[in-house]
């Protein structure tokens, strides 16, 4: 098959770019690694990306594809091909560009180090000096972020970090959770003080990014938040994420509904609070603060405390309670009886999207080109890159 | 009309009540009968599934349960983070027995009904950018929009993660547009519109969730739009009211009209003010309603 390919080639020390275009014949199982090694072989030489296994275990060739950060050894280019697209191959976001697709991958590897990813023992030796054993479920809170690879994939697209470069990520952070949930280490608490600093869990974003484009089904946004359930379960909840999240159950089970004006204080002080009165004064004339007085209660809400405290008494709490539902959520990725369903069928089943370009329907302007926008080629890779706005909020 | 338990949420309920109304004038216009539920709580806003997860799956539950007890299919949302927090709970129960059947006793034993007959949970984004809806849609919006320039603006929880929500390609979502352009606007296309708008941090981390927020504002506003449509309350919340923020931080004002899913479509069907409530915004809707000639 003939493979066309627009490829973002940069020059850190000129800072010279130029978006390149290729076409290559290649075999129909070719993936995109395999067409960049064409482009090398028999097209330019001076080419440059990261490889080396080849089968999705090294995690070396992470790069963006159509804006999307994808590992190149798993990212087939049959449909690509057949359907006519040129998709534009860039350098992974959030991390400096060394030289075309080869990212610089010191602060990632920084933010690595800095949650200690080693088990540091934390239990006795066993008595009979046998091997320690440890139940499967025990194992099973920690199987997504043990699948990891380091790939960068997720930190490539973390809206957060984009804004805030010193955020630790949802890979440092997944990892974490590795160990915070692995019931040989010994230094959970410490841990868990440490992730709830300022760059740590409470700056996620929650855009799920880092879900959507995790090559190995790590989940790092189901990571940060099983680090959070487990900071509360430990009573570690200074921080304003911590005090947010809580006034959220301190609504549900008083009133219902979500007490908004009192969000603020809650979550930030009162001192802080009092500082926001202008732009406070300026939503009540919208009616955008509800008066918290009297509340606004729903129907029938001692049920719902009700279920609090049966739920903390008898419940699962800490990450145990995102991990009860991981085996159903995993189900969605998976198919189930492959092999009598028409591709429609396919497509209806829960978790699948539409595919684009389906039956020459009529494709609405703007959501052609990936990343949601058709001039993907002209904004890759970060000709404005995107900070916190000058001089802070 | 289709039935269906519509499910408002806080910000619907509470400081966006715009919303709701003009959900509640529109629905029937697209073939949608709504039933309100009344003894239902805060789907937890991801909030509560970080701080007490079984707490937020018991939650959802209950919501579900009474949902059913309608005898309805369908639970219908207009928020993106209800959607996702719903459909997540939704998910964990259909795919474990062992699971649902906990939940369903301690929901029984604390009066609620048990979740026996399933629904789905949908956005209304979804019912009406395709079938039954999309076809009343474009006959409804006789009002039009004269060729406005709106800038979609999808939000993330509606798009990801895929495996759970699962409408459209996240990567190359398409309703909005649809919807748009059957509403005789202009869809403008730009980078950020699948992008974070920074809500869910924007108490705990005002700085980085303002480096989001500016990027669709920014982009929207550079690439023409006349205004920027949202199909959920939060980033409507955080694009309308902390672009005074983004003023101070920045020295620039976009004064970029915002609108919510519901209005705009509501707006081209030709609904009132009353139902509409534009005065309700912080950054005003007049110069969109000019063009119109409203």
């Amino acid at each position: 098959m003939q493979v066309g390919l627009k490829v973002w080639r940069f020059n850190s020390r000129t800072g010279e770019r130029e978006l390149q275009e290729f076409e290559v014949s290649a075999p129909e199982e070719a993936t995109l690694l395999d067409c960049l090694d064409i482009v090398k072989d028999q097209h330019d030489g001076t080419l440059a990306y990261r490889k080396s296994c080849r089968m999705m275990i090294c995690g070396s060739c992470g790069m963006r594809m159509d804006g999307a950060a994808v590992l190149a050894c798993k990212t087939r280019m049959y449909d690509v091909a057949q359907a006519g697209h040129v998709p534009v191959i860039s350098a992974m976001g959030n991390l400096p560009i060394v030289k075309d697709l080869v990212v610089d991958m010191d602060p990632f590897w920084e933010k690595f180090r800095s949650v200690n990813p080693y088990l540091q023992p934390g239990y006795d030796e066993p008595p009979d000096g046998k091997e320690h054993l440890i139940r499967q479920d025990r194992m099973n809170a920690v199987h997504k972020e043990a699948l990891c690879i380091n790939c960068g994939c997720c930190v490539s697209e973390c809206n957060a970090m984009e804004s805030d470069p010193l955020f630790l990520g949802p890979q440092a952070l997944a990892k974490g959770m590795r160990f915070v949930g692995d019931p040989r280490d010994g230094q959970k608490i410490a841990r868990l003080e440490k992730l709830n600093g300022e760059h740590g869990i409470w700056e996620c974003t929650r855009c799920y990014f880092c879900n959507e484009r995790c090559p190995k089904g790590v989940d790092p946004r189901d990571a940060i938040a099983k680090l959070g359930a487990e900071s509360m379960k430990e009573g570690i909840d200074r921080d304003m994420g911590a005090k947010h999240a809580k006034w959220f159950v301190t609504s549900a089970k008083t009133t219902g509904w979500l007490r908004e004006t009192e969000l603020v204080p809650k979550t930030q002080g009162v001192v802080s609070a009092i500082k926001q009165t202008r732009f406070a004064l300026d939503l009540a004339v919208k009616g955008k603060v509800p008066p918290p007085f009297p509340p606004h209660v729903a129907k029938d809400v001692k049920e719902s405390r009700r279920l609090h405290d049966l739920v903390r008494d008898r419940g699962r709490n800490g990450f145990d309670g995102i991990v009860q539902g991981e085996h159903a959520l995993a189900m969605l990725a998976h198919a189930k009886g492959v092999g009598d369903e028409t591709l429609e069928e396919i497509y209806e089943r829960p978790g699948a999207y539409h595919r684009p370009y389906i039956d020459g329907e009529e494709i609405p302007a703007g959501s052609e080109g990936g990343m949601g926008s058709l001039t993907q080629a002209d904004v890759t890779p970060g000709e404005k890159p995107t900070r916190k706005p000058e001089g802070g909020a | 009309m289709r039935k269906m338990a519509y499910y408002k949420g806080c910000l619907a309920s509470l400081s966006a009540k715009e919303l709701d109304s003009a959900t509640q004038a529109l629905a029937p216009k697209v073939g949608i009968e709504l039933i309100e539920l009344e003894s239902v709580t805060c789907c937890g806003a991801g909030d509560i599934h970080e701080a007490e997860p079984d707490y937020y799956l018991h939650l959802n539950a209950r919501i579900l349960a009474y949902a059913a007890a309608q005898g309805v299919d369908t639970l219908l949302t207009v928020c993106n983070v209800c959607t996702l927090n719903l459909r997540q709970a939704n998910f964990m129960l259909l795919g474990d027995t062992d699971l649902r059947a906990r939940v369903n006793e301690n929901l029984v034993s604390v009066g609620v009904p048990a979740y026996e007959v399933d629904v789905d949970v949908r956005h209304l984004l979804w019912e009406i950018a395709e079938g039954e809806g999309y076809e009343l849609l474009k006959t409804a919006a006789h009002r039009g929009l004269k060729g406005l320039k709106i800038a979609p603006f999808y939000g993330c929880q509606i798009l990801r993660p895929s495996k759970i929500q699962g409408f459209e390609d996240p990567d190359r979502p398409w309703s909005l547009e649809r919807i748009i352009e059957a509403c005789g606007g202009e869809a403008i296309d730009y980078p950020a519109k699948i992008k974070c708008c920074g809500f869910p941090i924007i108490q705990a981390r005002e700085e980085t969730a303002l480096g989001e927020l500016i990027q669709p504002i920014e982009q929207a506003y550079e690439a023409g739009a006349d205004a920027i449509v949202t199909p959920c309350p939060l980033c409507h919340l955080s694009l309308d009211a902390w672009q005074s923020k983004l003023k101070k931080a920045t020295g620039r004002d976009f004064k970029m009209p915002i609108l919510h899913l519901s209005q705009l479509v509501g707006v081209a069907a030709g609904l009132e003010e009353s139902e509409l409530k534009f005065k309700r915004h912080v950054v005003s809707v007049k110069p969109v309603l000019e063009k119109l000639e409203i």
